[in-house]
């Protein structure tokens, strides 16, 4: 028990039981319920994703099979035309650019366009960084929402993008499976695939997500604001309304993370209890974690799948408890001054708690959600790291469908090795893994590391730009790492620190946040290309088997050592020297 | 001497970027040698401290740097130097002679070097042939010590092969050649081996498009590490930042990857087989199926007397002397086989005992064979011939032979003076050794199938006997032909083994198609390796060979990454050491930062002249099972390979601070 003299810690409502006073305790079972809900939810919804990866029907056909036949019809495409690599990556790449330039124009000449005040507007830098950014499910946000948008930015823009880029990376994913269990050489219809991932899987859980969402307290209204005027004050606030409830749906469905407000859910009306809390988070697990475990019926190889499952929840689990850590301990030094310290509640939502707060941030940047309920510049140096940590291995769960690419180029990295060491060429569901499969793999795992070291290490060159960091250094270090390691693996979650909203940012994060989509969904989707002309071989018995404990090993090896420690030298100087820091006061003085 | 002076001249050669530049790990090595150079020389210039502590460490990174090429270097060229050895006995080999060549207008006499495919030409006894070809007309016995080192010289009948530079002992042939000037069977056999130095096999390339990503993340991390120091405002020791891109970059594998190329290619020519491309090597190590022909391979392929069956009222010795004595004068490997068999097991007889008796070797006409005397006679021949030409019946020696016959053997019946008195069990016997090996393929999950011309049964009998997964019998040369294709759409990798003409289709549809030496010259142009001694057995042998070319990359690949995690822990907490904040990363506790990365290079550097053996060598391979390989590598490699360094460096550090080398 910490010294607490005046008996705060009865008296702010702690209550006496065993729960109430082990904070710890109650902390860590709350994370395991977290993780234990996530998990149930993935295993139920897992079939259903199945059957869309496997091109089979489920009870949603006679509904969205009609809208999908609808859409086909009009745009003349559909599943009969199958497309190559080539034709289905440039169909995506063209797709999503002839959004970006329409929402660009959009949103750059929104105070031509109705329903807007003349306050909405956006720089041509910012504006092209928003649409990056929700163009590539990254939804890092340059701008104070809402006054920089206009209603109908809002609604049309930005929630068209969401659902845009959700169907892509599913679509994405389907193209990849596809790959693996075809041997025509063709990997599907892009317009297909994006129609499916729409109306078979992510606008009805939205929809049900919405109306979970309203029906637990969160507006959703025509009305454009109400005004509040607390009692203390002179002055009345006008807080913005409007379909919050369904922007918070396809933000979280759509492992998006841009809110309606500029707090995230971390303000009462997007996240206002701990119901809430436990919905979101749970919703923009679903489809990523959902995915991975639909692996197993996929590929009819459920050792495969637990596997994965596990090498992505022993992150899940340390980063979770890391953060918990971070965040419960606080700084400790603060505890030497005699304050009474029950952890790092410094921009936490109190309904919401540490707990509550640490696994949703855990959640939030394991998937490339970005979604927040607290805010992350309060974070201790360790309850970041846990969150650093995801983002620089790329979001190990991913987003959605990018999780599935994700864990496959480095199942495809590790077979490699693995089969090495018995003597085997390496091969990947009966399939032969050649050289080429290895080179594009190998692409895409570097790309996302040196789409942040090099960034950063120019940036740190630029005494100009570096002048808006009012952090001590170590820990401007951390933010800049942050702002790069968010932006390529398109999480979109932030730490601040310092003036995000200058052309150098703006321009520079919105093309690490292309590259890092595009780039290395090329690459992926290239693998598949090269699967989809190889046969299977008929085994005779196994080759390395994915599903052993020591496969799991090795897999959860390469993350850390090719993913994590090549940024060891960064996060020694940054985070880690932040963390230490903390313990001791001297070094304060040493590097300022 | 002269051996010493070209490994020398070997190993300094490939300091030459343009050598270096084909393996980007140590190419980067090199740069950063040459700058190490520069810091020692001009610390000042690259704003490094140039008190005496650090002289001698700068020039300790330079040695220690130059010490990892060198040694990068000598393994390569000692590969080099043993495939140039080979290649050297493969010349020796070749014997420039005259050849009579046959023409529309007679004989003449050309050098042996301007025969061309087609060419006829006539060799006498104690001649040497000529060039690559195939016999027109005559035979004769060949030897051919100086290609396979099988001293027994062997009979070469009208359609055989034979192979340049080998020595015709008896008879006249007449050749046609079959292959031009500097393509016959040695000079290809020397390109081989030679260009084994230059080429690349697709994993080979695999895994240097893997370790140039892993060496292009490090550089720019190091890079961004001035950055990182100079935002924090101290400046970066650029030795320092060597040391760690050095000991981070996959050295060990990097260095050592073309040595292993070249050491595979020199191990299989060391077994007697020429493996023509580096690949097929490879894709021996990942064979599905091994298609094996029953007579040669499997079973001995002579039938032999295995056991004697007297029939009732039939003393056995007795039996088996009166099989003797009817075989006595047998020459056929059967006649031969039940004499011994008999001599083994203590019977005695001799020519002498025949007196008065009249041979009747075994013909076509009359299917049996025997002794006859004035009013005595033994013969064993067919059961159907036998009932027949005695107009016996004798139910216990029918269901006898019908039993034999069940698992496989022949079954001889041995007629004396009207009267069955047993019967003589052939068999071909299967090879010493054959089970185990079959055994090993099986928990290397490997599937057997075995061709046979035979019958069903006796298909069926050997495949049990010796583990034959799966069997064909009564097979023709387009059978296996098939099996390769039906094979090859399971896209499985197959291997097979042939010898005759009609094999060649197969051999060149198999992933790995080993030909024998003796075999006809299309078998040998369809197969990707050649064995020498024409022994198909050594299949196998070249699957254990390809698999330890693989495990020996995939471990040191292994062994190699894993270091980087001790190295991280060494280097980045000595480079800092002046933020006392990060000493928690210092967990092996090493106290002096200049001693502590001089350790961690120093391990760095002579981890590779440790790993070169087994480079060359190739990492022990026990044939087991996937899994269990796979456990066993992993940790020992992977585990191993986070753990040694640690205990290593603090070892170096502690013998380091002993000779008093405290910077």
């Amino acid at each position: 028990m910490s010294y607490d003299p005046l008996g705060i810690s009865s008296l702010s409502g702690y209550g006496n039981s065993f729960w109430q006073v082990n904070r710890v305790a109650s902390g860590v079972v709350i994370i395991l319920i977290y993780l234990a809900i996530v998990i149930i939810f993935g295993v139920i919804i897992s079939g259903f994703i199945s059957k869309i990866y496997r091109d089979q029907d489920n009870w949603l056909t006679p509904i969205s099979g009609r809208i999908v036949s609808f859409f086909e019809k009009i745009i003349g495409e559909g599943s009969e035309r199958q497309m190559k690599f080539r034709e289905y990556f440039l169909t995506l790449l063209f797709f999503n650019a002839a959004a970006g330039v329409i929402s660009f124009i959009f949103i750059f000449y929104q105070r031509d366009f109705p329903f807007a005040f003349a306050n909405n507007h956006m720089t041509a830098s910012l504006t092209f960084n928003t649409v990056s950014s929700f163009l590539t499910n990254t939804n890092l946000q340059h701008y104070s929402n809402p006054f920089d948008l206009s209603y109908l930015s809002q609604t049309f823009v930005i929630t068209g993008l969401m659902f845009l880029s959700a169907g892509t990376g599913f679509a994405a994913s389907m193209a990849f499976i596809r790959g693996i269990l075809q041997d025509k050489g063709t990997i599907g219809n892009f317009y297909h695939d994006f129609l499916v991932s729409i109306f078979y899987l992510i606008l009805p859980l939205t929809l049900l997500v919405t109306v979970i969402l309203i029906l637990s307290g969160i507006p959703e209204t025509t009305l454009s604001y109400i005004s509040v005027q607390p009692v203390f004050s002179s002055i009345a606030y006008k807080v913005p309304l409007g379909s919050v409830a369904t922007l918070e749906a396809i933000k979280n469905i759509g492992t998006n993370g841009g809110g309606f407000y500029g707090a995230n859910a971390a303000f009462p009306f997007e996240n206002p209890n701990w119901f809430t809390n436990i919905t979101e988070f749970t919703s923009f697990l679903l489809i990523p974690l959902g995915s991975i475990i639909a692996l197993g019926k996929v590929f009819s190889n459920r050792r495969f799948m637990v596997m994965l499952v596990s090498v992505l929840m022993i992150f899940f689990v340390f980063t979770a408890f890391l953060t918990f850590y971070g965040e419960i301990t606080g700084i400790p030094s603060l505890s030497t001054l005699g304050v009474i310290y029950n952890g790092n509640m410094v921009g936490k939502e109190t309904a919401i708690g540490i707990a509550g707060s640490s696994i949703f941030s855990i959640g939030a940047t394991i998937t490339s959600t970005g979604a927040s309920n607290a805010m992350l510049a309060a974070y201790s140096p360790a309850g970041l790291l846990g969150n650093l940590v995801n983002l620089l291995i790329n979001d190990p769960v991913g987003g959605i469908g990018t999780g599935v690419l994700n864990i496959f180029t480095s199942v495809i990295f590790t077979v490699f090795i693995a089969s090495l060491m018995v003597g085997k060429l390496p091969e990947l569901m009966s399939i032969k893994i050649g050289s080429k499969e290895i080179k594009y793999s190998t692409l895409s795992l570097i790309t996302h590391p040196l789409l942040i070291i090099i960034p950063l290490g120019v940036t740190l060159m630029i005494p100009s730009i570096m002048a808006s960091f009012t952090n001590p250094k170590p820990d401007a270090i951390t933010e800049l790492l942050y702002e790069f390691a968010t932006s390529a693996s398109n999480n979109g979650s932030e730490v601040g620190g310092f003036l995000t909203n200058q052309v150098y940012f703006n321009v520079l994060d919105g093309i690490i946040m292309i590259l890092g989509r595009y780039v290395i969904m090329g690459f992926q989707l290239k693998i598949a290309d090269l699967f989809s002309n190889k046969k299977p071989k008929v085994e005779i018995g196994k080759s390395i088997d994915t599903g052993s404990f020591y496969f799991g090993l090795m897999l959860l090896g390469v993350m850390i050592l090719v993913g994590l420690l090549s940024f060891f030298p960064i996060l020694a100087l940054g985070p880690i020297l932040s963390w230490a820091k903390a313990f001791e006061q001297s070094i304060w003085m040493v590097i300022r | 001497m002269k051996e010493y002076g070209s490994i020398i001249k070997g190993t300094l050669e490939k300091f030459r970027p343009d050598f270096q530049m084909k393996n980007p790990v140590m190419f980067v090595t090199e740069i950063a040698f040459i700058i190490s150079i520069f810091v020692m020389f001009f610390p000042s210039y690259f704003d490094a401290p140039s008190t005496g502590v650090y002289v001698s460490f700068y020039l300790a990174v330079a040695i220690l740097l130059f010490l990892t090429l060198l040694f990068s270097n000598l393994s390569t060229t000692l590969s080099e130097e043993q495939s140039k050895s080979i290649s050297a006995s493969l010349k020796k080999m070749k014997t420039d002679t005259n050849a009579n060549r046959v023409t529309d207008h007679g004989k003449e006499t050309v050098p042996s070097d301007q025969l061309k495919s087609g060419d006829m030409v006539i060799v006498s006894a104690g001649e040497v042939i000529p060039g690559d070809g195939e016999v027109v007309s005559g035979s004769g016995y060949v030897n051919e010590s100086n290609v396979t080192g099988e001293s027994r010289p062997i009979r070469k009948l009208q359609g055989d092969s034979v192979t340049g530079s080998t020595i015709l002992q008896t008879d006249e042939l007449v050749i046609r050649i079959t292959a031009n000037p500097g393509e016959t069977y040695i000079d290809k056999m020397i390109e081989i081996v030679e260009a084994a130095v230059r080429e690349k096999t697709p994993n080979e390339i695999a895994l240097s498009t893997l370790l140039s990503g892993l060496t292009l993340i490090f550089l720019m991390v190091t890079a961004s590490i001035f950055a990182l120091s100079n935002f924090l405002g101290f400046t970066s020791n650029l030795d320092i930042l060597i040391v760690l891109l050095i000991a981070l970059i996959p050295t060990t594998i990097g260095g050592l990857m073309p040595a292993i190329g070249i050491a595979a290619v020199n191990k299989i020519s060391q077994f007697n087989v020429i493996s023509k491309s580096g690949r097929a090597v490879e894709n021996a190590g990942d064979v599905d199926t091994i298609i094996l022909d029953k007579t040669g391979t499997v079973t001995m392929g002579d039938r032999e007397a295995i056991r004697f069956y007297p029939n009732s009222g039939v003393q056995e010795t007795e039996f088996m002397r009166y099989s003797a004595l009817a075989s006595l004068q047998d020459n056929t490997m059967e006649g031969m086989s039940i004499v011994k068999l008999a001599r083994e097991k203590g019977v005695e007889v001799s020519v002498s005992d025949l007196a008065g008796f009249e041979f009747l070797p075994f013909s076509a006409d009359t299917r049996f064979s025997g002794i006859k005397g004035k009013d005595t006679y033994i013969y064993k021949g067919a059961l159907s011939t036998m009932l027949k030409n005695h107009k016996l019946s004798d139910t216990f020696i029918v269901a006898l032979c019908k039993e034999i016959s069940l698992r496989g053997g022949t079954a001889l019946p041995v007629v004396k003076d009207g009267k069955f008195v047993g019967v003589i069990e052939l068999n071909d016997t299967l090879k010493p050794g054959i089970k185990q090996r079959l055994d090993l393929l099986k928990k290397m999950n490997i599937k057997t199938i075995m061709c046979t011309g035979d019958d069903e049964v006796t298909a069926s009998y050997f495949s049990n006997l010796s583990g034959i997964d799966e069997y064909v019998a009564n097979s023709t040369p387009v059978d296996k032909f098939n099996v390769v294709i039906s094979e090859k759409a399971k896209q499985r990798m197959v291997a097979m083994v042939g010898d005759g003409t009609n094999d060649a289709p197969a051999l060149a549809k198999a992933d790995v198609g080993m030909a024998m030496n003796k075999g006809t010259a299309p078998a040998k142009d369809a197969a990707n390796m050649i064995d020498l001694d024409s022994d198909p057995t050594k299949l196998m042998d070249v699957i254990f060979i390809g698999k330890q070319i693989l495990i020996t990359r995939g471990a040191l690949t292994t062994f190699s990454i894993a270091n980087d995690v001790s190295k991280y822990f060494v280097i980045i907490p000595a480079m800092f050491y002046f933020i006392p904040a990060l000493g928690a990363l210092n967990i092996l506790g090493l106290e002096n930062p200049l001693t502590a990365i001089t350790s961690a290079l120093i391990f760095n550097t002579i981890i590779i002249p440790l790993m070169v053996p087994m480079a060359i060598r190739g990492v022990k391979y026990r044939p087991s099972s996937i899994a269990e390989l796979f456990r066993r590598n992993i940790l020992i490699y992977g585990l191993g390979g986070i753990i040694v360094p640690f205990l290593a460096i603090k070892v170096i550090y502690v013998l380091l601070s002993i000779l008093g080398v405290g910077w």
